[in-house]
């Protein structure tokens, strides 16, 4: 299955949200590979904390191949290679995380019938070996989006279940930013129907994560004087009415991360260490993104809500 | 890159190549079922007017016609010395039981090159040997070639040749893309290089890399090139089927989780791949010594033997354990 990660703006904490959900999906035993998508500035390497791709990432990573340069993008075995004291040894149980990173000072690159053929090659040799393949797209309408819209709409991939993950602050400007995204001009419906996506199909497969979502309930609030916490419940109660008005609504949402003052100071893999024995990062964080991992193939959440 | 080249049958090479180095990539064909003979005839199809070549016993092969694809570039040398090398490399895919697909590729490396390149026709008389420009030693290659993971890009990689083939085949329009279970390709690097006469006899050293690579070198009396590739594709099949298994058993939690869960997880390994141990049955007699030599050690049937046994024991153990549980129950 192909997960595409993608968000209007930046700082949705999209790529580490989306590097917990690989994380917490190969934990029980699914094998997950991460493909670092964000052309303009790949960091998957440090949320993954492995130096080596940030380092050795020159020649092949997956900017040099979807430019036919190399015939195989470099893998990185994330349990083999991350510094990462909490990741390491692998877990009994878990399945493969891999991560193919982008290529150092990659940037964008022009769209050409190759690199869509080239990207279309990697995703069916990808699906042949993992469970979940995600895609860490960047933020905004970029080539990259453009590409794999192109890829997955080639017959060959008809059989292939593609699902979008478009990430969104809880905030007024992030909520019509993210629908603008998806329903309007050149956002996701409509260039993927240009392409030749049949516009039900793809409507469907589109779900929103809310991220970094402070919750009136949660102890970080404990302190709110009275007229704050009000404040705040009617916000909650107005960006609720506004996500319904454009269509991200709870029907369609797939799931929320809560405001995490660890993923604030430093974007990482938030392990079952750093919740239980250290207590740095919050149950619910890991919880949310635990829910969001299982939520990726549990079909009754992708049913047309129609 | 990989072309069909013209027809051409006057000239055979010289006998007794000295130095042979290829790579086999082994994957499960992306179908729901076993590709039927025909189908099989129709994938493998790679050259107009050739023959797709199939065999019935002791188990269903075909086997695609050769291909050649040009080379002109470095060599992989572990020394770094810079040996340009020119001409083309064969390759072929290979469809075991229609459900194991491998693509293969050799060359044969010609004793010596002349330093200038010259035209096409030259080299394509000679189909799959490449000249070295200049002065080659043999070991200087085999290691570069077994070691080509960690050498920097650029030099002659016959990895690449074999992935592209492997992907074009998985992506034809006859299969479904719906394979019964996931699994990883693997990729063998063999070479094959001729006893010297006062060393060593022959003999085959066979090395597990990592999770998906593994090495292979031959020394042999006599190097035929179609004999060692046909070898080393068995091998390769044999230690997917291996390493497929024993990764599916260790994945179920066969022995640890309690209950029917790990062998219904294993229920692929029993549909699609248990029939399909035969190993050395294709192989040329002058080579049956060398299979027999792997097979004391690392021992690869009786590892396969003990693992097929796990599971069967564990299955019966099911078969008399469910009935007598749910009458409990009842």
């Amino acid at each position: 299955m192909l997960i595409f990660a993608i968000s209007d703006k930046g700082g949705t904490g999209r790529s580490v949200t989306s590097a917990n959900i690989a994380y917490r999906r190969a934990l029980p035993g699914a094998d997950v590979c991460y493909l670092d998508f964000d052309f303009g500035s790949p960091t998957s390497a440090a949320v993954f904390d492995v130096p080596s791709a940030l380092r050795g990432t020159e020649q092949a990573g997956l900017h040099s191949y979807l430019r036919g340069e190399v015939a195989e993008p470099q893998r990185i075995d994330i349990w083999a290679e991350t510094e990462s004291a909490g990741l390491r040894p692998r877990p009994a149980q878990a399945g493969q995380l891999v991560l193919l990173p982008g290529d150092r000072g990659g940037g964008e690159f022009v769209l050409g019938s190759d690199t869509v053929r080239r990207c279309a090659d990697l995703f069916l040799r990808l699906e042949e070996e993992f469970e979940i393949t995600l895609v860490d797209l960047s933020a905004g309408r970029s080539y990259a989006a453009q590409l794999v819209l192109e890829a997955t709409a080639l017959p060959e991939l008809s059989s292939v279940t593609a699902r979008w993950l478009v990430f969104h602050r809880w905030t007024r400007q992030h909520i019509i930013a993210a629908a603008g995204l998806v329903y309007g001009d050149r956002g996701i419906m409509a260039t993927g129907a240009s392409r030749g996506h049949e516009r039900d199909r793809l409507r469907d497969s589109v779900r929103f994560v809310r991220a970094a979502v402070p919750s009136p309930s949660s102890p970080m609030f404990a302190e709110l004087r009275p007229a704050q916490a009000l404040w705040l419940s009617i916000c909650d109660e107005d960006l609720t009415r506004l996500a319904s008005e454009h269509k991200l609504g709870p029907m369609l949402t797939l799931g929320t991360v809560p405001l995490d003052p660890v993923l604030q100071w430093r974007e990482q893999l938030i392990t079952d260490e750093d919740v239980l024995s250290s207590q740095v990062a919050n149950l619910e964080t890991a919880q949310a993104f635990a829910d969001l991992a299982a939520a990726l193939t549990d079909d009754r959440r992708w049913q047309s809500p129609l | 890159m990989t072309r069909p080249s013209e027809p051409f049958s006057t000239v055979s090479p010289p006998a007794g190549p000295d130095l042979l180095i290829g790579e086999v990539r082994t994957a499960l064909l992306q179908h729901s079922v076993a590709l039927p003979r025909a189908a099989a005839g129709q994938l493998l199809q790679l050259r107009h007017g050739e023959r797709v070549r199939t065999s019935e016993r002791p188990s269903g092969q075909a086997v695609s016609p050769d291909l050649l694809t040009g080379v002109d570039c470095p060599l992989p040398t572990a020394s770094g010395r810079a040996v340009r090398g020119v001409g083309t490399a064969t390759s072929r895919a290979v469809l075991t039981e229609g459900r194991l697909l491998q693509a293969s590729v050799r060359v044969r490396i010609a004793a010596t090159g002349g330093s200038l390149r010259l035209p096409w026709g030259h080299y394509l008389a000679r189909p799959g040997t490449v000249e070295p420009s200049g002065r080659l030693a043999g070991a200087d290659l085999v290691d570069g070639h077994l070691s080509a993971d960690r050498l920097p890009g650029g030099a002659l990689d016959l990895g690449a040749i074999a992935e592209r083939l492997l992907t074009d085949l998985q992506g034809r329009r006859v299969l479904d893309r719906r394979a019964p279970f996931r699994s990883r390709r693997t990729r063998l690097l063999w070479t094959a290089t001729r006893a010297e006469p006062g060393g060593d006899g022959p003999g085959a050293l066979f090395t597990i890399e990592d999770g998906t690579l593994r090495t292979l070198r031959l020394t042999l009396e006599r190097v035929d090139p179609v004999a060692v590739a046909a070898f080393c594709e068995d091998l390769a099949l044999h230690d997917w089927l291996l390493t497929t298994l024993v990764q599916l058993v260790e994945r179920s939690g066969l022995g640890s989780a309690p209950g029917p869960e790990p062998l219904l997880r294993l229920r692929p390994a029993v549909d699609h791949l248990l029939h399909l141990w035969m190993p050395g049955a294709r192989v040329d007699r002058a080579l049956a010594p060398i299979w027999a030599g792997l097979e004391t050690r690392p021992g690869f049937t009786r590892q396969w033997a003990a693992t097929v046994q796990r599971i069967r024991d564990h299955l019966a153990l099911q078969a008399i354990g469910l009935p007598a549980h749910s009458y409990q129950g009842d």
